[in-house]
């Protein structure tokens, strides 16, 4: 054995991440709900976010003056809250699926932040990618509902800058909110004790 | 640096809080155990194996007492030093396997590998020689759900030796097992032991395993009742 070594084990986020997406991939089922999730929610956002943008279009070439009502906004931040509670639900779920791959883990010489890593890593998929169908669900139903309202053209004259920079926000936004919903049960899983989890029979 | 006695017990005590019953799980055991020995840990359920399994792989801390790993006295180590013990140090094999039920007989195997820091090429190769020594070279991309008990307990036991640990500790290896299956599982370990000289602590109830074994301790309510020579 190598005594000069130092003793610490590694993970990398790039282990992290390979791990990650082969959990993603082959637990695909419930990865699903997540996303769906996330999708859901961030859509009825980025519906209001983008109905905004072209009713404001729409006004300034001299169209009616329909406008988002504030209220609109409350239910999307009902929405997402209801997500990111699906979202800590689900992945509390997942922790107790995998309590014996954990101590598992722990036994070959993870620590408790890989654990923490290894679930924001799935996490982070999750988000960006219910956030990516969520962007779409809601462009797409913001053109539809405004479409009848100021004419289905109005989306070509609304400022492209606009429009990216609400992409990048709702993306960004999915995969946040993804994430903080899973600290809590990344947290919990971390704190497995690995003869407690080694044991569970689930 | 390299101690005879690869473990050492000394004063062993584990006690659990039932309620207002406490449960002295280990009452005080002593035990030396020499590099390359193959032992057997015999006792009715109960008796203290499982407790005393966990305390010498450092997944528990004693209540008294202490567990030297060539000659460390592991309470002594941080979360870190803990986890690269496990990780380096010492091979589990325990009785359901407990194998990353995703990932295939390949990436668990080589799973150790990544924590103990190694490129990921050369993580994947020892793995893929691994698992051709304890006969499973052409079930490599095989997931857990889809090989036999006895398959699957190899690929355990290809895990346990993939970071080359001075230790294997094994908790009831034979336990999940039919009679056959249990005696090729037994001469795979029996074989590493011998042939790599790795220092091989069994908990069991299996009698072909103690047979097998050079040395018997026999436990009994938290405490050695007897050592036996094998």
């Amino acid at each position: 054995m190598n005594e000069e070594a130092p003793m610490r084990v590694q993970f990398t986020l790039m282990d992290a991440v390979r791990l990650g997406h082969e959990y993603i991939r082959r637990r695909l089922d419930r990865s699903l709900i997540n996303i769906a999730s996330i999708a859901l929610g961030l859509s009825f956002y980025t519906t209001m976010v983008i109905s905004d943008l072209l009713y404001s279009t729409s006004a300034r070439l001299g169209g009616g003056q329909v406008a988002v009502e504030s209220y609109q906004y409350w239910l999307v931040a009902v929405a997402l809250v209801v997500s990111i509670v699906g979202i800590t639900n689900a992945m509390l779920i997942a922790v107790y699926e995998r309590y014996r791959e954990i101590g598992t883990m722990k036994c070959l010489g993870a620590l408790d932040k890989h654990i923490v890593l290894l679930f924001l890593v799935e996490s982070f998929y999750q988000g960006l990618l219910g956030g990516l169908i969520g962007f779409v669900l809601g462009l797409a139903s913001a053109v539809v509902i405004t479409g009848f309202a100021a004419g289905f053209d109005i989306v070509l004259y609304a400022p492209k800058l606009s429009l990216v920079s609400i992409f990048v926000g709702s993306v960004s936004l999915a995969t946040a909110l993804s994430m903080v919903a899973t600290l809590y049960p990344a947290w919990r899983a971390s704190q497995l004790n690995p003869v407690e989890a080694l044991r569970y029979e689930l | 640096m390299s101690y005879e006695n690869v473990i050492e017990l000394r004063d062993l005590q584990r006690y659990y809080q039932m309620g207002a019953e406490t449960v002295k799980a280990l009452d005080g055991v002593d035990l030396e155990i020499k590099r390359g020995e193959y032992l057997s840990i015999v006792g009715p359920s109960g008796s203290g194996k499982t407790t005393l399994f966990n305390l010498v792989g450092g997944l528990d801390k004693p209540t008294k007492g202490s567990v030297f790993i060539d000659g460390v006295d592991i309470s002594q180590l941080d979360a870190y030093e803990l986890a690269w013990l496990r990780c380096r140090k010492i091979g589990y094999i325990f009785q359901s396997f407990n194998l990353i039920q995703v990932l295939t007989a390949l990436e668990n195997v080589s799973l150790p590998t990544v924590f103990a820091g190694t490129p990921h090429d050369e993580g994947l190769k020892k793995a893929e020689k691994l698992l051709e020594q304890v006969g499973l070279g052409e079930r490599l991309h095989h997931r857990p759900t889809e090989l036999s008990a006895g398959q699957q307990q190899r690929v355990a036991i290809a895990r346990a030796l993939a970071n080359d640990p001075a230790i294997i500790l094994a908790d009831e290896p034979t336990g999940n097992l039919d009679l056959n299956t249990g005696m090729e599982i037994i001469d795979l370990l029996h074989g590493l032991n011998k042939m790599r000289g790795l220092t091989l602590v069994a908990a069991t109830h299996d009698l072909k395993m103690i047979k097998a074994s050079d040395r018997i301790v026999w436990m009994r309510d938290g405490v050695v009742e007897k050592v036996e020579r094998g």
